[in-house]
């Protein structure tokens, strides 16, 4: 895990992550830049998605002339990477790399990455994670000041998103007490979980505090900050809508930690029509729900409110 | 009441320190329902997630709401016992994990015919002000008024006041259907007499 606390940051990051695939992490990355941008914030937006970025697309922009590919196998600078758009203060850098599988990133590439990430001269970084859990997908996420979860109300995908977010606290959990020289007893304890009587995170988190009371004092501090918010995208009905309010309650008593519900975005074909004609959305179909609905959840994630849900 | 275990009681709830009655209920139902069982929310956890766990919650939902509708009740009754009031709006007399929305809840275990105060008397047992609902539902509460004190002549016609019918009743958690029934029953017997 790469440490990168002691990093000052330029910009706010914002990593959006989820665990499974098509449930519009891209849409919603490129929305919620383009948004950022219209509110006058400089934005640079980062395709992390490896082997399936696409997030150029988003914007009209055809095969990309610079990209990750770049940053890792020529050394360039990732300043130097970025591609214009419609709006001057909004960029992109694109994630097309052709030759290197995510678990290929080596230890030292993945530092240099999140440093020159952090300096980027912007006020906001939203990166796309694209799905899985990989461990540099869960670091990437780890570095960000919001880090943000799509998904769509499927059960799939809600197991999908409850692995990712639970593999992102482990890794949290262990990075946090290797910092304070504990290097193996979260890995440890987790292992020999049955006969500590532990049956999730949670308890994990609950029997550390217990059992050693500077681990509780270090938690305490640590994962006052680890806030998680929710977007639940493609919704259908109230039902649909409910859902984030129902996965905060879960994520909130099965994990411990703070869950914000951000919005939800409805379901709409123009979002599709959009993709398809390569316009990008917050700038083509503005009088839509679904840009007012991004709107929203923008506002909510930078001042970390909550969306009212209708029963909720 | 301590204000710590009324905090614990919203925490319980998911509900912040001003919510309404109504929120409190909508807040209820719905985590009851998660809760029960059989929600795609909580399958993928249920290996991790046990079952006593899960109860232990619902245990815990029922006294947060039977707890914060009585402090609702005796704030804004104050003369009235707060141990009739518990009673009076006491919810869950199934097992935890019952049916979340079960129409025809305990609060309207008394009534047999809904009446126009048989209603009055259902939204007074959960403590919901006829602003609350007039809000909601987007109806003016002079129309409200004169349904539950059934002031037939100054209702619009059944058509309209039938669709208002089954709002109110979903909004008292009752069964639309025996509602309707009930109240255009007396309607027409009125109109009848006339």
């Amino acid at each position: 895990m790469a440490n990168t606390s002691h990093i000052a940051k330029e910009g706010e990051i914002w990593a959006v992550g989820g665990g499974k695939g098509g449930t519009g992490k891209s849409f919603f990355t490129s929305s919620t830049g383009t948004q950022l941008a219209k509110k006058g914030r400089r934005v640079v937006l980062v395709d992390m998605d490896i082997g399936g970025a696409n997030l150029h697309s988003f914007f009209g922009i055809g095969r990309p002339q610079k990209s990750l590919t770049s940053f890792f196998e020529a050394g360039s600078k990732l300043s130097d990477l970025t591609v214009g758009t419609e709006l001057p203060n909004l960029s992109l850098i694109t994630g097309d790399i052709h030759s290197i599988a995510s678990d290929n990133i080596k230890f030292g590439q993945k530092l240099r990455l999140f440093r020159q990430i952090m300096k980027l001269n912007v006020q906001n970084v939203v990166i796309d994670l694209g799905a899985g859990s990989h461990a540099n997908t869960l670091d990437t996420f780890l570095i960000a000041d919001k880090m943000i979860v799509v998904i769509v109300p499927e059960v799939i995908a809600i197991e999908n998103m409850y692995h990712f977010v639970k593999n992102t606290l482990f890794r949290k959990l262990k990075s946090t007490l290797k910092d304070y020289g504990f290097k193996e007893i979260v890995q440890h304890i987790w292992d020999r979980r049955q006969s500590y009587g532990i049956k999730n995170l949670k308890d994990l988190i609950e029997y550390l505090k217990a059992s050693f009371s500077y681990i509780g004092t270090i938690l305490d501090s640590e994962l006052a900050n680890f806030k998680i918010h929710i977007v639940v995208n493609m919704v259908r009905s109230n039902q649909d809508i409910l859902l984030g309010a129902s996965i905060k309650s879960v994520l909130n008593k099965f994990l411990g930690i703070s869950i914000l519900y951000s919005g939800y975005i409805e379901y709409n074909d123009v979002v599709w029509k959009a993709v398809r004609e390569r316009k990008p959305f917050m700038l083509n179909y503005t009088a839509t729900g679904c840009a007012k609905q991004v709107e929203t959840i923008v506002d909510n994630i930078m001042h970390g409110r909550e969306v009212s849900v209708p029963g909720g | 009441m301590k204000d710590e275990d009324i905090k614990r009681w919203q925490m319980t709830l998911e509900v912040g320190p001003n919510a309404s009655v109504h929120d409190i209920k909508n807040s209820y139902l719905r985590l009851r329902k998660l809760y029960g069982g059989g929600s795609i929310v909580l399958e993928p956890l249920e290996d991790e997630f046990p079952e006593k766990r899960r109860m232990k919650i619902l245990v815990d939902l029922e006294e947060a709401y039977t707890r914060l509708l009585e402090l609702h009740r005796n704030r804004t009754s104050p003369g009235r016992p707060a141990g009739e009031a518990a009673e009076a709006m006491a919810v869950g007399e199934g097992p935890p994990g019952g049916p979340a929305t079960e129409p025809g809840a305990p609060y309207a275990i008394e009534e047999t015919v809904f009446s126009g105060p048989a209603l009055r008397r259902v939204r007074e047992r959960l403590g919901i002000d006829l602003i609350e609902i007039s809000k909601q539902l987007k109806l003016r509460t002079e129309l409200l008024k004169a349904l539950e004190e059934e002031r037939f002549e100054a209702l619009p016609e059944e058509i309209y006041f039938k669709t208002h019918l089954k709002s109110i009743a979903a909004c008292l958690d009752l069964k639309p259907g025996k509602v309707v029934e009930d109240y255009l029953g007396r309607f027409r017997e009125w109109k009848r007499a006339r």
